[in-house]
């Protein structure tokens, strides 16, 4: 039995059953990020005495390792956001996503690249370096969770958390042929987490499997006294129901996400996924969603207006080196941000955005009325060479036209493996669901990578 | 939201607005990559939403309040990688 590959189920029974401990896992884990982190680049710093507490025997996530996006703080553990200005910043208190699965007895093992402060699709806007994709070195992660994504993939870590404020944690799990959750916005906490953009910021996991993700997602979820735009219902058990039946099931195909520049090999794998949910006995139903081409620009007005605002507090007085250490992306962020919120544009730019936001709300309210979940592709590419859109934001930005809905509605979605390219390179399938019905999403999700089987993995 | 290009003056002021010390060769760069943001996000004006009000969140929570309390591992003295100076002060620049 192969540890690195092994899932959190696995490692589990294999804890369970005394066939392995902790402490060997953390070592072998170890070992392999000496060897792999150096030429990929995905974690900025390794915890260098990871904690297994022997108490915590009876726990749900007891001796497995992970890795947080450096977007999280950690008390005494240096956390960047992937900004230089943040280089040396050591944070007083624990993100709350990091205390619940310190309590669930998970072992923190790192802290993951990313673009500077989630401003990105590629790692590329990260201070410390880009994050190589482990398919092909040539090619990026995607991001801004790119170094949770290439770490999960290449073994470095059973799961890590990832943010997705426009598709961060979606997109670099497709790009990297790992499953990764965006929550409904409430059901985890974002107390800790650094802001990108506050009205759609999600804290999620990135796993080797669906029901990893549910494993990990039975941790996280709940009500959150310290974030009081967590949801006060109380979280389902996401990882019972991932078997039940899913024949019968409506799966909503909009033709919206099917248009122009969509990769012919990226839209084969979205028909092939189609064809194993008819399989399943599932019925495909084509759904309509106009306002699907306005997402973009409704998200980069919205974005960009709230992370000038979070970004404000980084004065270099109380901690962090001074603004002069924001990247070119970040600026140009903070920059189009303000102008937004000036006065004379705010009515025209901001207060526009925040009403078609609402359109695009209801485009998913009326979906949801009719199907159970929505498919699309994730991304209209596979991963791209590295250096390919540096110099070009509007189409970097592009990137993210088929995740960016979803942030604006807060529903969730999931990013499974589909596939690969003839080139090798991976192509996942994006499940939307309605909101606060992750059980449902993941159940789908479970029984699409049964029925898909095996794919390759790195080695 | 008529056709909107950014004058260099115009960037300037949002540097300052702010508060980013910019280059000439940024001032430059972000002018042109802006305006083409903006001229793309210029697709907005296509919508109508005169009856549609804003969305500004989707909780649809109102209201959540909590009590105020006192927590001691939040205090300044043990904010270890902040800047605090003498007597638990941070230190600023001179208002001139």
């Amino acid at each position: 039995m192969d540890i690195l590959k092994a899932s959190i189920s696995k490692l589990r029974q294999l804890i369970k059953d005394n066939k392995i401990s902790s402490e060997e896992i953390v070592a072998q884990i170890s070992e392999r990020i000496n060897k792999e982190n150096p030429k990929l680049n995905a974690l900025l710093t390794v915890v260098e005495k990871p904690e297994v507490n022997e108490n915590m025997k009876d726990k749900p996530l007891y001796g497995i390792a992970f890795t947080l996006k450096d977007t999280y703080v950690t008390k005494g553990i240096r956390t960047t956001a992937g900004s230089r200005l943040l280089e040396n910043y050591i944070p007083q208190y624990d993100a709350t996503v990091y205390k619940k699965l310190k309590e669930a007895g998970a072992v923190l093992i790192g802290k993951t690249n990313c673009d500077a402060w989630g401003h990105g699709s590629s790692t590329e806007n990260s201070d410390f370096g880009v994050t190589k994709n482990p398919w092909n070195q040539d090619y990026v992660a995607g991001g801004s969770s790119g170094g949770s994504a290439a770490a999960v993939a290449s073994h470095l870590s059973p799961f890590s958390i990832g943010e997705d404020t426009g598709g961060s944690i979606r997109q670099p799990a497709s790009f990297c042929s790992v499953v990764g959750l965006k929550v409904s916005y409430g059901l985890v906490s974002r107390y800790g987490s650094i802001a990108y953009a506050s009205s759609l910021d999600t804290v999620g996991p990135i796993t080797k499997t669906v029901e990893d993700c549910a494993l990990v997602l039975d941790v996280i979820a709940g009500n959150d006294n310290q974030d009081a735009t967590t949801n006060p219902a109380k979280p389902s058990h996401y990882s019972k129901s991932i078997n039940n039946d899913i024949k019968g099931f409506k799966i909503g195909i909009p033709k919206e996400y099917f248009v122009e520049g969509i990769d012919k090999e990226v839209a084969e794998q979205v028909e092939n996924s189609i064809k194993l949910f008819k399989k399943m006995g599932c019925e495909i139903v084509d759904i309509t969603m106009p306002m699907t081409r306005y997402a973009l620009s409704t998200y980069y007005l919205i974005a960009t207006s709230e992370t000038s605002s979070n970004l404000g507090r980084y004065d270099g007085i109380r901690y962090g080196n001074s603004r002069k250490d924001f990247g070119a992306e970040a600026k140009r962020r903070i920059m189009l941000g303000t102008f937004t919120l000036s006065a004379g544009y705010y009515d025209a730019y901001y207060k526009k955005a925040t009403k078609v936001r609402t359109l695009i709300k209801n485009d998913f309210d009326q979906a949801f009325k009719k199907v159970d979940i929505i498919l699309a592709p994730v991304s209209p590419t596979p991963a791209f060479k590295i250096g390919e859109k540096v110099n070009n934001p509007l189409q970097m930005y592009l990137s993210d036209i088929l995740t960016i809905p979803v942030n604006l509605a807060g529903i969730p979605a999931l990013s499974v493996p589909a596939g690969f390219t003839k080139y090798k390179l991976p192509v996942g399938v994006q499940l939307i669901g309605n909101r606060f019905e992750e059980e449902k999403l993941l159940n789908i999700g479970h029984k699409f990578e049964q029925e898909r089987g095996e794919l390759p993995s790195i080695d | 939201m008529a056709k909107k290009t950014l004058t260099k003056e115009e960037i300037i002021h949002l540097s300052k607005l702010a508060n980013l010390s910019l280059t000439e060769e940024e001032i430059e760069i972000y002018g042109s990559q802006l305006s083409e943001i903006l001229s793309y996000i210029e697709q907005l004006e296509e919508v109508d939403t005169s009856k549609v009000s804003s969305t500004a969140q989707v909780t649809e929570l109102k209201n959540v309040t909590e009590e105020d309390e006192v927590k001691e591992e939040r205090s300044i003295k043990d904010l270890a990688g902040l800047k605090v100076n003498k007597d638990n002060y941070f230190t600023v620049k001179r208002i001139r």
